[in-house]
């Protein structure tokens, strides 16, 4: 069976999708491009209604849709933003995704929202701060969400375990599965220098339900998660060990700055699709 | 420090502070300059994503004054009024009020009415959905009785007024707009009605009649008194036509019996 899904098949993921984004909306209107299932940002369907819920229900009809946050915040020492959730139960019951999953970060304190995936201290305090919330989110959601690594620049020296160890042991406690993003753990591997094949070890073969590729850029000794070109030879390769060890897990394509014609991410999906299907052949 | 509340607002204390050279938190691991460096990653993440929000919602002040004063505007604004939500389409909301007071944007007077104007239309493209009103439905009530008819606005509508020719001044500086570049300042105040018909928002001057009449209509009022409210400033105001023509743009899109 190819890895590219029967488009017709809506209730679940397989194979590899894509992010969609409004640039491409008309793409997914005028024609059915061949792809696994799409993911689209939570919170821009967070509208009463308008087009964008609109072109949201069209796809949806066609295609396996994943919901996927990026301001909730779970892991905020305040507790999470009861508006923001019931806006997400709205849109999950509106849209009856195939998957819904959300960062392991921070972004709001007090009042504020920094509108950014900002790292956590891997404390076990904070530990249980993420488990009790991200179990909030499955009780009200019904639903067991998927969580995924972050990005980072910086480490906290409070820290007293691994960020993959971390991740594990939210998995484990919660019952969430793990939405693992290859581009994010390369990256990070570069900026606080661990070896990101060792990082995959840590996380456990059953847990990961999701992949995410995505581009990133280089600026002096820093990598920067811009999800802006195509997904990089070692993430390639670190998605290939991936494969390996959590089998034929559904994989998107992540593209959100300077984002290229709808052909190009079909490639690089297309690329996944090969990489996969060689490991499992 | 190891307390999560702590290191929180250590992190967030430094995301406010402005410019690139600030300290960052002793907090992380690294030499200071470095980490200096990559804290400043984060602090301009909040910042240009704010910013982003803010250009996205709106495009006609950033047209009137220009991408680099707009850069300015956005980076006031945000040390003013910074985001509290989530959802970002929700950031914004307070600019016209910062402009009509922010003293770098007082040569352009009607700034902040411009402002105004784009905050509802962009409310607009999220609002609620409705469906059209089929005006076949009203024959089926009593000619005594249609008067007595509350008509219920499309959730997206809103009405505006300003003493300067808004409408016109948001439609030359629209990127899609082609042809005259002119506006006539002369055309005094003027009503505006923001409307969505389907999922485009639209908007346009009204006259004085036509905004009483909907004024009345979003506060509750029947036919009957909108109609009164519309002929005390204009006797000529045309029920039957403009009843068409907002069932016809979704500006109207159903009607309740008073009582029931």
């Amino acid at each position: 069976m190819s890895l590219l899904s029967d488009p017709g098949d809506k209730s679940a993921v397989r194979g590899v999708g894509i992010g969609l984004r409004a640039a491409h909306y008309r793409d997914f209107l005028d024609s059915q491009p061949r792809t696994g299932w799409l993911e689209v940002h939570s919170e821009n369907y967070f509208g009463d209604g308008g087009y964008d819920l609109h072109v949201l229900e069209q796809v949806r009809s066609r295609y396996p849709v994943s919901l996927h946050g990026v301001a909730l915040s779970i892991g905020s020492v305040d507790g999470l933003r009861e508006g923001h959730l019931s806006k997400l139960k709205r849109l999950v019951e509106r849209i009856d995704p195939a998957l819904v999953s959300e960062h392991l970060c921070w972004a709001a304190i007090g009042p504020r929202h920094f509108n950014d995936l900002l790292p956590l201290p891997y404390t076990r305090q904070a530990l249980d701060q993420v488990v009790s919330h991200v179990s909030q989110v499955q009780d009200t959601l019904r639903r067991r969400i998927l969580v995924e690594n972050v990005s980072s620049y910086l480490q906290f020296r409070a820290s007293e375990m691994s960020e993959f160890a971390f991740l594990a042991e939210v998995a484990k406690r919660s019952g969430c599965g793990v939405l693992l993003d290859v581009n994010n753990v390369y990256v990070n591997s570069v900026n606080h220098g661990f070896d990101p094949q060792q990082a995959l070890l840590e996380i456990p073969v059953e847990s990961v339900a999701e992949i995410h590729l995505a581009g990133h850029s280089e600026t002096g000794d820093l990598l920067i998660d811009d999800h802006g070109s195509r997904v990089a030879p070692p993430v390639w390769n670190l998605y290939e060990a991936a494969c390996r060890r959590f089998g034929p897990v559904p994989a998107l394509i992540e593209w959100d700055t300077a984002l290229p014609p709808l052909n190009v991410l079909l490639g690089e999906a297309a690329i996944a699709a090969r990489l996969s299907e060689a490991t499992h052949a | 420090m190891r307390e999560l509340s702590a290191l929180q607002a250590r992190f967030g204390a430094g995301l406010e502070v402005a410019g690139s050279q600030a300290a960052a938190p002793d907090i992380f691991h690294g030499e200071s300059g470095q980490v200096a460096s990559r804290f400043a990653i984060y602090r301009g993440n909040a910042r240009a994503n704010a910013a982003r929000a803010l250009a996205a919602a709106y495009p006609v002040v950033g047209k009137i004054v220009g991408g680099e004063f707009f850069s300015g505007l956005a980076r006031e604004y945000e040390s003013r009024f910074p985001s509290v939500s989530g959802d970002l389409n929700e950031y914004g909301e307070s600019f016209a009020a910062f402009l009509a007071v922010f003293a770098p944007a007082q040569d352009i007077p009607y700034l902040a009415d411009v402002a105004r104007l784009e905050w509802r239309v962009h409310r607009a493209y999220y609002a609620a959905d409705a469906k059209p009103f089929d005006p076949a439905r009203l024959s089926s009530v009593p000619a005594e009785k249609q008067l007595h008819l509350i008509p219920k606005l499309h959730p997206a509508c809103s009405l505006l007024q300003s003493e300067f020719p808004l409408a016109r001044i948001w439609e030359v500086h629209r990127e899609a707009h082609q042809g005259e570049f002119e506006v006539d300042f002369s055309l005094g105040p003027a009503g505006v009605l923001v409307y969505r018909p389907r999922f485009r928002v639209e908007v346009r001057r009204i006259g004085d009649a036509e905004a009483a009449f909907l004024a009345a209509a979003r506060g509750g009022e029947t036919l009957d008194a909108a109609l009164t409210a519309a002929h005390s400033l204009d006797v000529s105001f045309d029920l039957g036509r403009s009843l068409g023509e907002w069932i016809g743009s979704c500006v109207i899109v159903d009607f309740t019996l008073n009582g029931g």
